[in-house]
């Protein structure tokens, strides 16, 4: 099994090695987007197809960074009152065989509503939570949080976006924990993604300043698309595409199973 | 100590050893503030505070905005004693800063035409904001159409509904008016509409946010154009009467005509400063926007501040009359004062801001705008117990031709008539 953090806790890491492991896709969920038990088991399907690691939306009121179709996802689940801690609760229950590494993505306001320290904690004992992805939570800013997410071994992932100049984007790629999250295009999730040489440029300068796993997301709306960027970046997110089929797991299996199948294909670039 | 709020300790003692000016060079008030934003946003954030830094030391800008503002808007405007209000109510004298009197009736366009002319400067062909009442909206447009931008603006469809007179002006400004359906459909879902356009176009656009909050540095810029009422009424006030207010009164939506008043008296220890939120129908969840009666600490649209949210830390829905007011967040800046003791914050509900706004058109001859009603609603109820010989000044923010038809619709609702 190929994963961001290769064993399944987020304590205990072998270093990602690049080349070596096998290609990766990242699927994003809306956690109880219809509810729970669907995806329970989208996870469980994430799980046994060996994705890299799975990227977990807590539904916020304001998602300011998303399209239509995440934040049409995050009012249905939020109709049931899906909380971030009893998020935790509800992962802890679950089997970690039954797990694919997991980030928690979500806007700041939840982590600091429920104290970013009290997250790390409770997160840190489930046992199952690799890392966070806060789109929200600037680079300046997370400077307050960025030791108190590594004391923990929680991965505070780090973003770069087209508009990030080159000098800050190494900043960022140092500080950054778990995957380097490289926005391929400006906007919201959900538009379409074109791959273009600066795309390429950017992600081969990234990756000649990490270590780190980096990946590219936003956009990325069709299995042939993944199969691409996995040509040239570590791993691949996916995110309205999949999020959209949500309510239909017959449909999101199935498109989830063409992104996997695609993604086994793909060779990096010479 | 947790190492959490040492962190957030740090902010408050950085503040508390008087950085000279606030905000601190990362956006913060004490504790308040920042730049909560994509990572997409935070280089043109971080362009846009440079742009403001080097132009507001440069004469000849300062030079173009005051003299738009007095040529094109009309100020100074005017400090005006509301004898007849103040003598109705028996007690202080109470005197009003006639921000109504501007070009488009608000104090909005003040900081329309500071940013306006500051995305000028930057190169930006395209100006997009979000507006609540529909008067930064129009305040956008206007200066929009005075200085060759493309024009759009985002609004809840519940505010185009009960502000309907504005978004034809928009309209007829040449700007492209985009309900906002989502949430409450208010003002918060417009500003968050707003940052996805801006995050896709940010480039040519400029985000010219109507009031002092987002992130940084929103708050500061806001409040250094808006000072300019502040500054104006301090300098009225000494010569009409010799000394300063007792009393400064304002309404907070967001906060920048309160910021713009106050923060010239900031250090006047003899002025008290009152800030009015909007109190709705009851102080409790859904039904007001009193977030400093009915919120705690948190993160919304980029800056750390009071916020309405729910034991989840979901954002909270907000209700009041008035459209300008009904939000979920504050300025952080106002924030920090308030939790330094400086400024007093309290809430005037739905009716009694409708009492307000009826008695100032009957006794002045003036109609507010119902955000600027809360105003004048708390101070009736502070001049009578202050002493006649003592004033009491208060912003009016806006002039009420926008709210004649809702308050129309409202009083026949409830079987009244005029
Ligand atoms: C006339 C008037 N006053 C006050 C406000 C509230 O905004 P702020 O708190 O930024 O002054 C508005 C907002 O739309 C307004 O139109």
């Amino acid at each position: 099994m190929s994963a961001i953090v290769p064993n399944r806790s987020s304590m205990d890491k072998k270093p990602f090695r690049r080349g070596v492991s096998p290609p990766a896709l990242i699927p994003y969920l809306v956690a109880g987007d219809p509810d729970l038990e669907t995806t329970r088991r989208y996870l469980r399907l994430a799980a046994s197809a060996g994705v890299f690691a799975v990227e977990l939306g807590v539904p916020f009121s304001d998602p300011t960074a998303d399209g239509p179709v995440i934040q049409e996802a995050a009012r249905r689940s939020l109709r049931h009152e899906t909380a971030l801690s009893e998020l935790l609760d509800w992962l802890g229950t679950i089997p970690p065989e039954e797990l694919p590494p997991l980030y928690l993505m979500t806007y700041f306001n939840l982590f600091h509503h429920m104290g970013v320290e009290s997250f790390c904690k409770k997160a840190r004992a489930t046992g199952r939570v690799a890392g966070v992805v806060i789109p929200d939570l600037s680079f300046e800013d997370s400077r307050d949080y960025r030791p108190l997410f590594r004391s923990f071994g929680i991965n505070l992932v780090g973003f770069v976006s087209p508009t990030t100049p080159v000098d800050r984007a190494r900043r960022i790629v140092r500080e950054a924990r778990g995957f380097v999250y490289y926005v391929g295009l400006m906007g919201t999730t959900g538009a379409s993604l074109s791959i273009t040489p600066a795309v390429r440029d950017m992600v081969g300068q990234l990756k000649q300043w990490t270590a780190l796993p980096v990946c590219l997301g936003f956009g990325v709306n069709e299995p042939r698309m993944a199969r691409e960027i996995l040509g040239f970046a570590d791993g691949v997110i996916v995110g309205s595409r999949l999020v959209r089929e949500e309510e239909d797991p017959g449909l999101w299996e199935k498109t989830f199973l063409e992104f996997v199948a695609e993604c086994r294909k793909a060779e990096p670039e010479r | 100590m947790s190492r959490e709020s040492a962190a957030i300790e740090k902010h408050k003692e950085a503040s508390r050893k008087g950085s000279p000016s606030l905000p601190d060079y990362r956006g913060y008030f004490g504790e308040f503030g920042g730049r909560f934003v994509s990572e997409t946003l935070m280089p043109a954030l971080l362009e846009l505070e440079e742009a403001f830094r080097l132009a507001w030391k440069d004469s000849s800008f300062r030079k173009e905005f005051y003299g738009m503002l007095a040529e094109y808007s009309g100020r100074p405007t005017p400090l005006y004693l509301a004898e007849s209000l103040s003598r109705e109510m028996g007690g202080a004298k109470i005197w009003l800063k006639r921000e109504d009197l501007n070009h488009t009736g608000a104090h909005k366009i003040t900081n329309a035409v500071g940013q306006a002319l500051l995305a000028r400067r930057m190169g930006k062909r395209r100006l997009i904001a979000e507006t609540g009442a529909g008067q930064h909206g129009v305040a956008t447009a206007t200066v929009a159409a005075k200085l060759g931008f493309s024009c759009q603006i985002y609004m809840g469809s519940e505010d185009v509904r009960r502000q309907a007179l504005n978004v034809f002006r928009m309209k007829l400004l040449g700007a492209t008016v985009s309900p906002v359906d989502l949430g409450g459909r208010t003002l918060k879902d417009a500003i968050s509409e707003a940052l996805r356009d801006w995050s896709r176009t940010v480039g040519e656009t400029h985000y010219l946010l109507g009031t002092a909050f987002g992130p940084h540095p929103f708050p500061l810029m806001v409040r250094t154009f808006q000072s300019v009422i502040g500054q104006e009424a301090r300098r009225q006030f000494l010569r009409r009467v010799g000394a300063l207010p007792e009393a400064l009164v304002a309404c907070v939506g967001g906060g920048s005509n309160a910021i713009g008043l106050f923060h010239p008296f900031v250090k006047d220890a003899g002025v008290r400063m009152y800030g009015v939120e909007a109190g709705g129908i009851s102080i409790s969840p859904g039904l007001h926007a009193a977030r400093f009666a009915g919120g705690s600490v948190g993160v919304l649209q980029g800056t750390r501040t009071y916020v309405l949210q729910n034991p989840d830390g979901q954002i909270e829905n907000t209700h009041s009359v008035s459209a300008g007011l009904d939000y979920s967040a504050v300025g952080p800046e106002l924030a920090y004062y308030r939790n330094a003791g400086r400024i007093v914050f309290d809430s005037v509900g739905d009716e009694e801001a409708l009492e307000a706004f009826r008695t100032l058109s009957r006794t002045e001859g003036i109609i507010p705008a119902l955000e600027s009603s809360h105003a004048v609603a708390y101070a009736l109820r502070l001049a009578r117990t202050l002493p006649r010989d003592s004033n009491i000044l208060v912003n009016l923010s806006g002039r009420g031709d926008k709210d004649v038809m809702e308050v129309s619709r409202i009083l026949e609702e409830k079987g009244e008539r005029l």
